[in-house]
């Protein structure tokens, strides 16, 4: 299963796409994973996109997530996430630093790469760009592949699907089959 | 004791008032202790501990004259909420031995034994138990056991700390005991030296109706306890539905860290009696008495129901950071809505959860690092309304732990079946903009054409598909009605606008991801 290859417990698994690259559609595809296992996820939410309508479309159970909010606070987002890293039982803690994050200071990641195998939790940052630095275990880029309308291309009646193309930008520990690869996801 | 055969536990406190200031202050009880009551000089003592009427301190004296008997006595105002949460602490102990009790007076509760036998086994057993409960909420109790309320009653008043009448010869027991054993008021007293009695059994050989003749209810009173019949009906207790403890302070407290302790001890002593009943915190109402006369209230809601005196301290501690009394403190009490302890933490083929009191203070770390509106579980609201949805309280799953999670392999299954498409991995998802960001769109057929905004964007519509019309509540004020489009805009951004058909204004609402 693609999760368990993107996720390992005490590791950290960053994820920077542009924007309409399918990232978010990857973080909403592990909370599935997660919290129909039973499962606890946490979502820390720099910039309050989280939209939990599509999430439970998409099948997530949401009385298993902890959504926290930061309001555009990406400090307290790191205090958050810090936080969550340090309570063994959730098995996913994923941080949504946004389209501006700064990068996090490398005694920090480090850190926080620590708590995260302390406490045996998967942490997923996702984002614009890399912030996370040498801590990450796994590093993934995503890219838009393709685009897909139905009906007429003049006037199409609805957005049918994305093609997401993803795209190992460092693998340090993880395993080998963790390899590039596309992904199709349905509108 | 046979099962079927009534046996009643008289379980008494002396001097309650005196046992619940000792109960929060246990240093007390190594010393001669009387609760006063009053204005200076006409302090009176309203109860003094066994020490302080060995060295002849009781109540109806003077502060002057108790002192004056006894130099070393420690002396304390009468604190009524602590009281009664030692008369509540009693009831409670009881009810954890036997689900059938009365609440008789202060400090006095008889219970029901019947049917313990097979659980606790013989009466003496069962005797020891109701102690040794009552000494877990910090209150040294005398239990009486008899065939009725009354024998009981006497029983516990003479002889050993647990006193079990015997069955067969409960009548020639009770008659041995000397009147001068019992506390009868000054009157009562000298009417039956007078009339030469000196057991109780030379009372119950008197005529029922003689006695009440001439000394009035009291007298009948006294002369049921003689005879050991009970002529009043049960009176059966139930617990409240909030659990209380308090504290009285002799000194004012300004201080949160010095407040602390305070609270935890009687936290401590509140939560001894919960856990006698299995019961948990849901949620804690604080009540601090303040040195200007009023109180300070706060109230509590814990993310999942504890039963562990450190976490509530710590959350306890952090409320009262952010919201701190105006004046120095005098008094504390704290009230518990409680819930039944759970009784297994989960299935066995469950993942493992955050332990509950870890998961209690995270979420308070969290509410207080973002705000208490920005953490919880997304709840979608069953309405038509883009982007509809509320914050619920996270309880770690436990709503969730009715459905039976998927096991991995379900899961593989389901992601076939369910998947739309032959390879889909999943759903496409949306990034939200709140607040919607206004944009101007033009427009060509009605359909969008072109969007920007005054922040930079400038861009061209690829493709769009809608609308899709929606409204609703257009019989009240938060009306709403919008036209959504799907576009493709020419900087490769796939997005969701909106048009609204009240304020005739585009706002670009989401963002596919």
């Amino acid at each position: 299963m693609l999760v368990d290859r993107l996720l390992r417990q005490g590791a950290i698994t960053e994820l920077v796409g542009p924007l309409s690259s399918g990232r978010t559609s990857v973080v909403t595809l592990c909370l599935r994973a997660i919290t129909r296992r039973g499962a606890l996820a946490a979502l820390v939410d720099v910039d309050h996109a989280f939209d939990p309508a599509s999430a439970a479309e998409a099948g997530v159970d949401l009385r298993r997530l902890l959504w926290v909010r930061s309001e555009g606070r990406r400090r307290a987002a790191l205090k958050a996430v810090d936080l969550l890293a340090r309570c063994p039982g959730f098995a996913l803690v994923a941080l949504d630093v946004g389209e501006s994050p700064p990068r996090l200071p490398l005694s920090a990641a480090f850190r926080l790469r620590q708590a995260a195998r302390r406490s045996r939790i998967a942490i997923l940052v996702v984002g614009a760009r890399r912030v996370v630095g040498g801590a990450a275990t796994l590093s993934l880029q995503t890219r838009r592949d393709g685009l897909a309308w139905l009906g007429p291309h003049h006037v199409p009646r609805r957005l049918a699907g994305m093609r997401t193309g993803l795209q190992v930008l460092r693998k340090q520990g993880a395993p080998a089959r963790v390899e590039s690869e596309r992904l199709w996801w349905t509108a | 004791m046979v099962d079927g055969v009534s046996r009643m536990a008289c379980v008494r406190v002396e001097a309650l008032a005196a046992a619940a200031l000792e109960r929060c202050e246990p240093s007390l009880r190594e010393q001669p202790l009387a609760v006063v009551t009053g204005t200076p000089p006409a302090k009176r003592v309203v109860e003094a501990n066994a020490r302080a009427r060995a060295e002849g301190v009781h109540p109806g004296l003077t502060e002057a004259e108790a002192v004056v008997r006894c130099p070393a006595l420690v002396r304390r105002a009468a604190f009524a909420e602590a009281e009664a949460a030692a008369r509540h602490a009693l009831l409670e102990a009881c009810l954890s031995v036997s689900p059938r009790l009365e609440d008789a007076a202060a400090g006095v509760v008889h219970v029901d034994l019947r049917g313990l036998r097979r659980l606790y086994g013989s009466d003496d057993e069962v005797g020891r138990r109701l102690r040794r409960q009552a000494r877990a909420v910090g209150l040294d109790a005398r239990v009486g056991i008899g065939a009725s309320r009354a024998a009981a009653a006497v029983a516990a008043r003479v002889g050993p700390p647990v006193h079990v009448l015997p069955t067969a010869t409960e009548r020639a027991a009770l008659a041995a005991i000397p009147l001068t054993t019992l506390e009868w008021s000054e009157e009562l007293g000298a009417t039956f030296a007078r009339w030469g009695l000196v057991t109780l059994g030379d009372l119950a050989a008197l005529p029922r109706h003689g006695v009440g003749a001439r000394l009035g209810p009291r007298g009948l009173a006294a002369h049921d306890l003689a005879t050991g019949v009970d002529r009043a009906p049960f009176r059966p207790w139930s617990p409240p539905p909030c659990w209380e403890d308090a504290q009285g302070l002799d000194w004012e407290i300004a201080t949160l860290p010095a407040l602390v302790p305070v609270l935890q001890g009687v936290l401590e002593r509140l939560l001894a009696r919960l856990t006698l009943a299995h019961l948990v915190v849901d949620a804690l109402d604080v009540r601090l008495a303040l040195a200007s006369g009023g109180h300070h209230a706060r109230s509590l809601a814990l993310a999942v129901p504890l039963g562990e005196v450190a976490p509530i301290v710590a959350l306890l501690a952090l409320e009262l950071e952010s919201h701190p009394p105006a004046v120095a403190v005098t008094g504390v009490a704290l009230s518990a809505h409680v819930v039944a302890r759970p009784t297994a933490p989960g299935g066995l083929w469950q993942p493992p959860v955050p332990a509950p009191r870890d998961l209690a203070t995270v979420l308070a770390r969290l509410t207080r690092l973002v705000g208490p509106a920005n953490v919880g579980s997304p709840v979608v609201v069953d309405s038509y309304r883009p982007d509809d949805h509320v914050l619920a309280p996270f309880d770690g799953g436990a709503r969730a732990s009715d459905t039976a999670p998927e096991r991995p392999q379900d899961h593989d299954a389901a992601t076939e079946t369910a998947a739309p498409g032959p390879n889909a991995a999943g759903q496409l998802a949306l990034r939200r903009l709140r607040p919607p960001r206004r944009v101007e769109v033009d427009t060509h057929d009605g359909r969008p054409r072109r969007v920007r905004d005054p922040l930079g964007l400038d861009a061209a519509v690829e493709i769009c598909a809608g609308p899709w019309r929606s409204s609703g509540h257009w019989w009240d004020t938060d009306a709403w009605a919008c036209d959504e489009w799907d576009v493709e805009l020419s900087d490769h951004i796939i997005c969701r606008l909106a048009h609204d058909r009240l304020t005739h204004t585009w706002l670009l609402t989401a963002v596919y991801d």
